[in-house]
């Protein structure tokens, strides 16, 4: 079944002065526990697609289902909620909140959807332990590693169970090993509870261990390829 | 995650509490001074001669017509007597006339007193510099302030001739002797009054033909003092029952400016705490826009996962009620010790004291305050707090995140 459902769409930047086509038609269909890499060059549209997927931005003209919902047409406050309950964020630059805990982080979302104290501890001790982090629950952001962060960013992301987790670059300022590390945690996550993760990167180790790759040029897809 | 937001930069952070807490500090100074200052003058004028409450008979107080007259002078008494509230009285004879000695004439307000029911009533026997307050002699003693004596160049045992109709209407004159020198610090009040006994006075007002009017039963202004000054309206309410032929009236009938003064001592100190809250809401806006343009990316990010623009902009609103929150109490306590200071020890004005004097106010300020100030205070300042953050928190919640996660 789809989790994410693309038909012709476009993305237009600055309609009314110089316009930019970031997407030319973009159809596409992700299933639910796919482990997908959408990977092209700058400028190929990937992180447009992924902004659209993910509800931060609208497209121009298109069909965007998520979860079995328009997401196209909703309005912010409701793209806000959508995302809170349904996609879990890991950006490139990790994103934690400063002031928080690794759990605080990963218990925020959580809070976010008012449930109770004692599910989210529950939950956020679990996923850090997953993550390998259960020794670091107290630590601040400051106090982690770039590797560590990441990690914590993505049981941030798991913890409300959301359909998918959108990873815009999630290895882009992490060392190999860091990389390697998140990156058995993400494949086993996607192995072992049935987790859709939807990249984008150029990461070629990330492409490696990627079941599906999908290749866009010029904002279209070019190659729809699983490995 | 307000609170730990705020001291995200605690340098920041302090600054703003210090200037939010010594913009209270001034702001209760002012107030406490401006009251103080008005206290003064009103309490200089009560002692004086004012007192709380006044009575005369209808008219007299327009031109000091002698034609207007109390009851006799024990009848009166025994109706002041009865008063619940009083503390003190002095019944008195008023004549407006003319002062003059070898170097000058100088219009003056004669009052004739008990000395005995005056001292109790008004602080002239305090404020005595020179002299007594008058001793037994024979002859006619009189009180003048410095500012008369400096102008009509009179020392102690200098003679003053003064002026004023009679009953009659025929002009009087009369020597007196100078037995005391007063400086109560209101300059208008020494040029322009003197003190003689009431008994001397009225001896002088009647005409030497009329003999049945009793010199002792004479008088014209009945002056009182309450035992709580808050009493006031009710005392003037039921001296006015018990005399309805007469005009009972309270110190800011008697003295209209300082009814103003009163009511816009009220209006001076919320000016002063209006305008120093608004130079604090541009202090406080511009910190919390920065707090806020410095976390574009990570408010971008609050957004996409699901933080919603109510809470968004809670949030801001929140960090800066607690900078008013912990400032508040700071600049409170700083403004409660010092008016507490002030309150006892004072601020010595007396570069100042000419100018002063000649508005009727007193060389040393006590301050002042109604306890309610401090309460206006901290609504105010968290009325401030709101009011600055909102522009801040508009700006946090009109943020894209698209735009925000992407920006540097």
């Amino acid at each position: 079944m789809a989790v994410i459902t693309t038909k012709g769409v476009e993305k237009v930047y600055n309609p009314n002065k110089i316009p930019v086509k970031a997407l030319k038609g973009v159809d596409l269909e992700i299933e639910a526990g796919e482990f997908t890499a959408i990977v092209g060059p700058s400028g190929s549209g990937k992180t447009t697609l992924l902004n659209i997927i993910g509800g931060l931005d609208r497209p121009t003209a298109g069909y965007v289902e998520v979860g079995g919902e328009d997401i196209a047409k909703m309005s912010d406050n409701e793209l806000i909620d959508f995302r809170k309950q349904h996609i879990g964020f890991v950006f490139q630059a990790y994103n934690l909140i400063p002031v928080l805990t690794a759990r605080e982080n990963v218990e925020f979302v959580m809070l976010l959807q008012k449930r109770s104290k004692s599910e989210r501890h529950a939950r956020a001790d679990e996923l850090l332990e997953a993550v390998g982090l259960q020794d670091k629950v107290n630590k601040r952001p400051a106090e982690l590693s770039g590797g560590q962060q990441q990690r914590v960013a993505v049981a941030r992301a798991l913890a409300p169970k959301p359909t998918f987790i959108l990873a815009d670059e999630p290895t882009a300022n992490l060392d190999s090993e860091s990389t390697s590390n998140l990156l058995d945690i993400m494949a086993r996550l996607n192995q072992e509870e049935g987790i859709t993760f939807v990249f984008s990167t150029h990461d070629q180790r990330v492409i490696d261990r990627a079941r599906r790759v999908v290749t866009l040029v010029d904002g279209k897809v070019d190659k729809d390829v699983r490995q | 995650m307000a609170w730990r937001n705020v001291w995200r930069s605690p340098t920041r952070s302090w600054v703003v509490i210090s200037a939010i807490a010594l913009g209270i500090w001034a702001a209760l100074s002012l107030t406490g001074f401006a009251t103080g200052m008005m206290k003064s003058y009103v309490n200089s004028a009560i002692e004086n001669s004012v007192g709380h409450l006044q009575i005369h008979a209808p008219g007299f107080t327009e031109e000091y017509d002698l034609k207007y007259q109390l009851p006799p002078a024990p009848a009166l008494e025994e109706q002041l007597k009865a008063l619940p509230q009083l503390q003190a009285y002095s019944m008195r004879t008023v004549v407006s006339g003319m002062a003059s000695s070898s170097q000058g004439v100088r219009g003056v307000v004669v009052k004739g007193v008990v000395p005995g029911q005056e001292a109790t009533v008004s602080a002239i026997k305090e404020k005595l510099v020179e002299g007594e307050f008058f001793p037994e002699m024979r002859g006619n003693a009189v009180l003048v302030g410095q500012e008369l004596a400096e102008k009509l160049n009179l020392r102690l045992r200098s003679k003053l001739v003064l002026t004023f109709q009679g009953l009659d209407r025929e002009i009087t004159a009369a020597a007196f002797r100078v037995v005391g020198i007063f400086d109560t610090g209101n300059t208008p009040f020494d040029g322009g009054t003197v003190f003689v006994e009431r008994q001397d006075l009225n001896r002088l007002i009647i005409p030497q033909t009329d003999t049945t009017t009793v010199p002792s039963d004479l008088v014209y202004e009945a002056a009182l003092l309450l035992q709580d000054v808050d009493q006031v309206d009710t005392a003037a309410a039921l001296l006015q029952r018990a005399l309805p032929e007469e005009e009972v009236k309270t110190y800011r009938e008697v003295s209209p400016d300082l009814e103003l003064y009163e009511s816009q001592i009220k209006n001076v100190s919320m000016i002063y705490l209006v305008v120093i809250l608004l130079a604090l809401v541009f202090g406080i806006i511009n910190t919390m826009l920065m707090a806020v343009l410095e976390r574009i990316k990570e408010l971008g990010m609050l957004m996409a996962i699901g933080m919603n623009k109510l809470r968004v902009f809670s949030m801001i609103v929140l960090e800066t009620i607690m900078l008013g929150v912990v400032a508040t109490p700071i600049g409170l306590l700083l403004g409660y010790l010092t008016i507490n200071y002030v309150r006892e020890n004072g601020i010595n004005m007396s570069a100042y004291s000419e100018g002063m004097a000649s508005y009727g106010l007193s060389q040393v300020i006590y301050f002042d305050i109604e306890p309610g100030v401090y309460t206006e205070m901290a609504i105010g300042v968290f009325l401030t707090a709101i009011l600055a953050a909102i522009y801040p928190a508009l700006k946090a919640i009109r943020l894209k995140p698209v735009d925000a996660l992407h920006s540097f």
